[in-house]
């Protein structure tokens, strides 16, 4: 049987784990549905470790969170945070009969499932015991399944080169020079001296800011494009403010 | 404390030869895409692709056919059935990749978008094309397709079963989506793969869980011995987990209520990869489904045979009844293989030696056509891309007689018209249904039924390519190269062969059909 603290960790951290899937299928941000999961792959971690798999455990929270998860993370970073799917349902009504669908084949298993009358529970005492915790999993994974392991590896380089053809980008041609676009701005006659840099105050230089004409318009030419698309321009009537108290602090000064 | 001795598994090599010089060959393509030049890697792929399929082909001959056992621990079982759908795999894969390799002048194959990564429609990806830059992965990723295939077919324990269909669906999800024409339509259809066969897969892991969880083991032979001699306490886990493994299954046969993925797959792919799906994913999976319905969960049919009736029943009619209102070539031959798979699961249902062989004939006749339509479908072109519309296909006929006679006749197989194979397929998997009791012969009437509305729809086809103007003037069949001139040849051989004189690859099919237990 297993112990009361083994019942209790499973009752508090059985729901959380729970919870952690669903915020994975529900959150609306990339990020909270990686944490979500990576929560629930820690969880299930916990659970080997508390069923005397410690190395199975080890494994699991080294390889998903550690190794994968992070990936995971730097993909959406890659991607982009702001790269966000549109969530516009085509299909009309179809949350409504996927979650009617969802309940009754839960419902069915669970029913099914509820008539098991479970043995005794082997544990895995015996058996780290007598070959160990460690070299059980490698009897089983270099032994039995052997075959099964090397063909994961056809998995990884199918993963690995579909990646790479999905993804990867090649450089077609030489890209301009410095020289180059220097030649181009004289001969277009536009931009002489490169764009404007970004908006540079009397107090504050900020790259998302767009720096001021001298009839006081904001230059949008100032701004890198990539924070235009993803609309993280901020206006500088901040610095303005400051930078007009600065003056009247001065005017004081020099009146005094 | 000293850990016990290890117990390394027997290997019979002989056996697993095939998969191992399929394995070597993907793994070689891959350097070559890594190290060879730009220029020569698309005739480096091609002769490696097919000369591995086809050594792959001599060594099963050659050593695997002695070599009938279960061996790496009961990974991997080498009997008359894997063999032979391992040897019809392998033919079949490599006549795919022949016509993969079309190229209609180009530099690259011609089905294959130049720059996967590159926008569809963007400046970036014509700078690609005239670089004469080629997708040229699609090889090796094609041989780890079939290898996947072939894993699946010969596995004995539900792991081993899991791990073969992901090795096969994963490649063939990346292939969808590298169609050089209307690629949005085919990543698209790449995604909705990828989503739904994910999906099933964790379907088929979970019903594995459970039969584990039941038998406490994933062998096959160990859950049917369960089946015999259980105590009935846990038999609450057998019925939801055949159910769950054998939606897995059905997912990838394509079978109705799990077919959705497959008239937009079809569509979206390129044409030869979804030929090369069409025939080699069908014979893959109902080589696991055939090994898990006959030797693992066999015991209790009783309990779940009626559902998979009705799976069968409803997959004919809808594959049949929806392949009327197709407009496209390529959808039509979509439901057309829906249609297809209720056929074959009339065979599987018969529970019988014959209904294997009838499974297996049924398997390679319908393999060979389709790999020869999808690769004329590939063929006919207006203004540059597919004509896959079937308004474009009018009147075909009168100027392209060669290429519309064959599809043409590839059509009457389909639609299992005497003096082809198709009919001889039917009728050796329709028989065994028939003599198996009344559930089978019912189901062989909706069997019939169906046949002659898709019937209906193929001769629709041939009358509108024969007896109608055609719509435009622009609507040719380029003239394809001589490896897929092979391949399309090879495939209406066969399909005449087996039609005309069936009694040696029926002999082959019910001489295989017996499982190694």
């Amino acid at each position: 049987m297993t112990g009361g603290g083994e019942q209790v960790l499973f009752w508090v951290l059985g729901p959380l784990a729970v919870a952690g899937a669903l915020g994975l299928v529900f959150a609306k941000k990339a990020v909270h549905a990686a944490l979500g999961m990576a929560l629930t792959m820690i969880i299930l971690g916990v659970f080997y470790i508390a069923q005397d798999a410690e190395f199975l455990g080890v494994i699991q929270i080294f390889v998903y969170t550690g190794a994968v998860m992070m990936l995971f993370l730097f993909v959406i970073m890659l991607i982009g945070v702001d790269s966000s799917d549109s969530l516009v349902e085509t299909l009309t009504g179809q949350r409504w009969v996927t979650a009617l669908l969802c309940l009754g084949l839960g419902g069915i298993l669970a029913s099914a499932m509820g008539q098991v009358t479970w043995g005794e529970a082997v544990g895995l005492d015996a058996v780290n015991a007598e070959t160990g915790n460690v070299s059980g999993v490698a009897q089983l994974i270099f032994g039995r399944y052997v075959w099964v392991f090397e063909l994961t590896s056809a998995l990884l380089i199918t993963a690995a080169l579909g990646a790479m053809v999905l993804a990867h980008r090649e450089r077609l041609g030489k890209g301009p020079n410095q020289r180059e676009w220097s030649r181009r701005r004289f001969r277009e006659g536009e931009n002489l001296a490169g764009l404007p840099a970004p908006g540079v105050y009397a107090r504050h230089n900020a790259v998302d800011t767009p720096a001021l004409l001298p009839d006081g318009t904001p230059s949008p030419l100032s701004l890198s494009r990539v924070l235009t698309a993803r609309e993280q321009v901020l206006s500088p009537d901040v610095y303005l403010e400051a930078e007009a108290a600065i003056e009247r602090e001065m005017t004081e000064e020099s009146e005094r | 404390m000293p850990a016990a001795e290890f117990q390394a598994v027997q290997v019979d090599y002989a056996a697993v030869a095939p998969m191992l010089v399929v394995a070597a060959g993907a793994l070689v393509g891959v350097l070559v895409e890594a190290f060879a030049p730009r220029r020569s890697r698309q005739r480096v792929q091609v002769w490696l692709t097919t000369l591995t399929l086809l050594a792959a082909f001599a060594v099963l001959l050659l050593w695997s056919r002695e070599s009938m056992t279960v061996t790496l621990g009961g990974s991997v079982v080498v009997d008359g059935v894997s063999l032979f759908l391992m040897g019809a795999l392998l033919v079949l894969s490599a006549l795919a990749v022949l016509v993969m390799a079309e190229r209609f002048g180009g530099v690259g194959s011609d089905a294959f978008t130049p720059m996967g990564s590159s926008t569809p429609g963007s400046a970036q990806e014509d700078t690609a094309t005239r670089a004469g830059y080629a997708t040229s992965e699609v090889f090796p990723l094609a041989l780890f397709a079939v290898l996947g295939m072939m894993v699946f077919v010969t596995a004995n324990d539900l792991i081993t079963m899991f791990v073969g269909l992901e090795v096969l669906s994963l490649p063939l999800y990346v292939m969808t989506g590298l169609a050089r024409r209307r690629r949005l339509l085919s990543q698209e259809a790449a995604l909705k793969y990828f989503l739904l066969g994910g999906f099933s897969s964790a379907f088929f892991l979970f019903g594995a869980a459970l039969l584990y969880g039941y038998a406490g083991s994933g062998d096959l032979e160990a859950i049917s011995t369960a089946i015999s001699t259980a105590s009935g306490d846990l038999d609450g886990l057998l019925i939801p987990g055949v159910v769950l493994t054998m939606v897995g299954l059905l997912f990838k046969i394509g079978a109705v209520p799990f077919h959705s993925w497959t008239p937009d797959v079809y569509q979206g792919a390129p044409t030869p990869v979804t030929g090369f799906m069409a025939a080699c994913t069908k014979i893959a999976a109902f080589g696991a489904l055939l090994r898990l319905a006959y030797v693992g969960v066999g015991a209790n049919r009783w309990d779940w045979e009626m559902g998979l009736v009705v799976v069968a029943a409803l997959t004919m009619v809808v594959g049949a009844v929806l392949s009327v209102t197709q407009t496209d070539v390529k959808r039509l031959l979509a439901y057309s293989s829906i249609a297809h798979a209720g056929f074959i699961l009339v065979g599987v249902l018969a529970f019988s030696q014959a209904g294997i062989g009838g499974v297996l004939f049924y398997l390679v006749a319908y393999g060979f056509m389709t790999v020869s339509a999808f690769g004329i479908v590939a063929m006919v072109r207006q203004g540059g891309s597919e004509a896959s519309h079937l308004s474009q296909w009018a009147g075909l006929g009168r100027r392209h007689p060669v290429v519309a006679g064959t599809f043409a006749f590839l059509l009457l197989a389909f639609a299992g018209i005497p003096l082809t194979s198709g009919f001889t397929a039917k009728y050796a998997a329709f028989a065994p249904a028939v003599a198996s009791g009344t559930t089978g012969t019912v189901l062989v009437v909706i069997a019939v039924l169906a046949s002659a509305v898709t019937a209906f729809v193929y001769v629709r086809l041939i009358v509108l390519m024969y007896f109608t103007d055609p719509t435009g003037d622009d609507v040719v069949a380029l003239v394809p190269s001589i490896p897929s001139t092979v391949a399309i040849t090879v495939g209406v051989l066969v399909t005449v062969v087996a039609g005309i004189i069936p009694g040696l690859a029926l002999d082959l099919a019910s001489s295989a059909s017996e499982f190694l237990l």
